[in-house]
């Protein structure tokens, strides 16, 4: 178990997870696209995090910011191969997100990538900090990128979407 | 972003998902598409080309890598594994996550048509509480499963005293198919 397990809402016994199941993610992700398009693939990456993530949603709402960063700095420090900085500010929660686990180790196993990967860490985010109050705009992807919580009403532009990389091998 | 570390609940949470839009059979395609050819192809190549040996190399570097309590005993002609803590099964039973209505059949919903293909089929209990048993066999091969202790001695699951506890057991006979149970 990480030593700061107790911000992630669901803690098993070993200190990271298995990278291999980062291929099954990619699968998962390629399986729904193939079957329900893109808008199905993205209202499953909205339920994940409306639903499955209510608890993070939760603890965002009562702890504000340093909730966010608490999180995000245990999430990555059970993720194996991450390299991530969080920047906790008066007003925003930024991920420096040097080393992107999921891509490095997708691109170590020489597996086909779905090309929206990178998607997926926005609208999850977004429906885990939708009831607490905030936002979150993604700039880079395809093995790093930055991630920037805030408020959603000091959100001065939708999320663009252009500027979320494609993922390749 | 989505992690490896709670996997397990994500993955259980998917299965209830894919049931919610197109029924039972989305997520039985899902297993053997998503997991068994296209997620596990490693595990796929390996036993088609090694058999038994295959097995023993995949599930003892992947069970290893979840962490879990178990035990392989592998002869030329069988390959067992007794699964005494399910890492899986045992991370959703702790975190009280319970969306899909049997989570265990996704092992035999990606395992069993993967094994068809190499050539194999599988006798198997499952308890739904973190234990269960495999015996796989080349499908030529006509042997019952072993009796309790025969294979694999002390460390066989079914001699335990918590084995056999409500829920009740699911058995898969010489099966490749997640729904060939008696249960």
């Amino acid at each position: 178990m990480p030593s700061d397990a107790s911000s992630l809402p669901y803690t098993d016994s070993k200190p990271v997870g298995a990278a291999d199941f980062y291929l099954a993610i990619n699968a998962t992700f390629r399986f729904v696209l193939g079957r329900f398009g893109i808008a199905g693939l993205r209202e499953y990456w909205t339920g994940l995090g409306a639903k499955y993530f209510a608890p993070v949603s939760a603890r965002w709402s009562a702890g504000g910011p340093a909730a966010v960063a608490e999180y995000w700095r245990a999430f990555f420090a059970a993720e194996p191969g991450a390299e991530v900085e969080v920047d906790e500010g008066t007003d925003a929660v930024t991920l420096d997100v040097k080393v992107c686990p999921a891509i490095k180790h997708l691109r170590a196993q020489g597996r086909e990538i779905v090309p929206c990967f990178c998607q997926h860490c926005y609208f999850i985010s977004e429906a885990m900090a939708a009831p607490a109050g905030l936002t979150v705009r993604i700039e880079g992807g395809n093995g790093a990128c930055r991630q920037t919580f805030l408020h959603r009403d000091a959100a001065t532009a939708p999320q663009d979407f252009a500027r979320i990389k494609e993922a390749t091998c | 972003m989505l992690g490896c570390y709670d996997f397990c609940g994500h993955y259980e949470w998917t299965f209830e998902w894919l049931r919610a839009r197109r029924g039972e059979p989305l997520v039985r395609e899902y297993w053997d598409k998503a997991i068994a050819q296209d997620s596990q192809t490693h595990a796929a190549a390996r036993i088609a080309a090694k058999g038994i040996a295959g097995m023993k190399e995949y599930w003892g570097h992947t069970l290893d890598h979840e962490a879990a309590g178990y035990h392989c005993t592998t002869t030329d002609n069988v390959f067992r594994i007794d699964m005494h803590e399910c890492p899986s099964k045992g991370f959703l039973i702790r975190n009280g996550l319970e969306q899909y209505r049997d989570y265990c059949d996704h092992c035999m919903g990606w395992i069993g048509p993967m094994l068809k293909r190499a050539g194999f089929v599988v006798d198997h209990q499952h308890n739904h509480c973190g234990k269960c048993w495999w015996e796989i066999r080349a499908a030529s091969d006509t042997t019952p499963p072993s009796a309790p202790g025969e294979l694999s001695g002390e460390h066989d699951v079914r001699l335990r005293t918590d084995w056999t506890q409500a829920p009740p057991l699911d058995t898969y006979s010489r099966a490749n198919d997640p729904d060939d149970k008696t249960g």
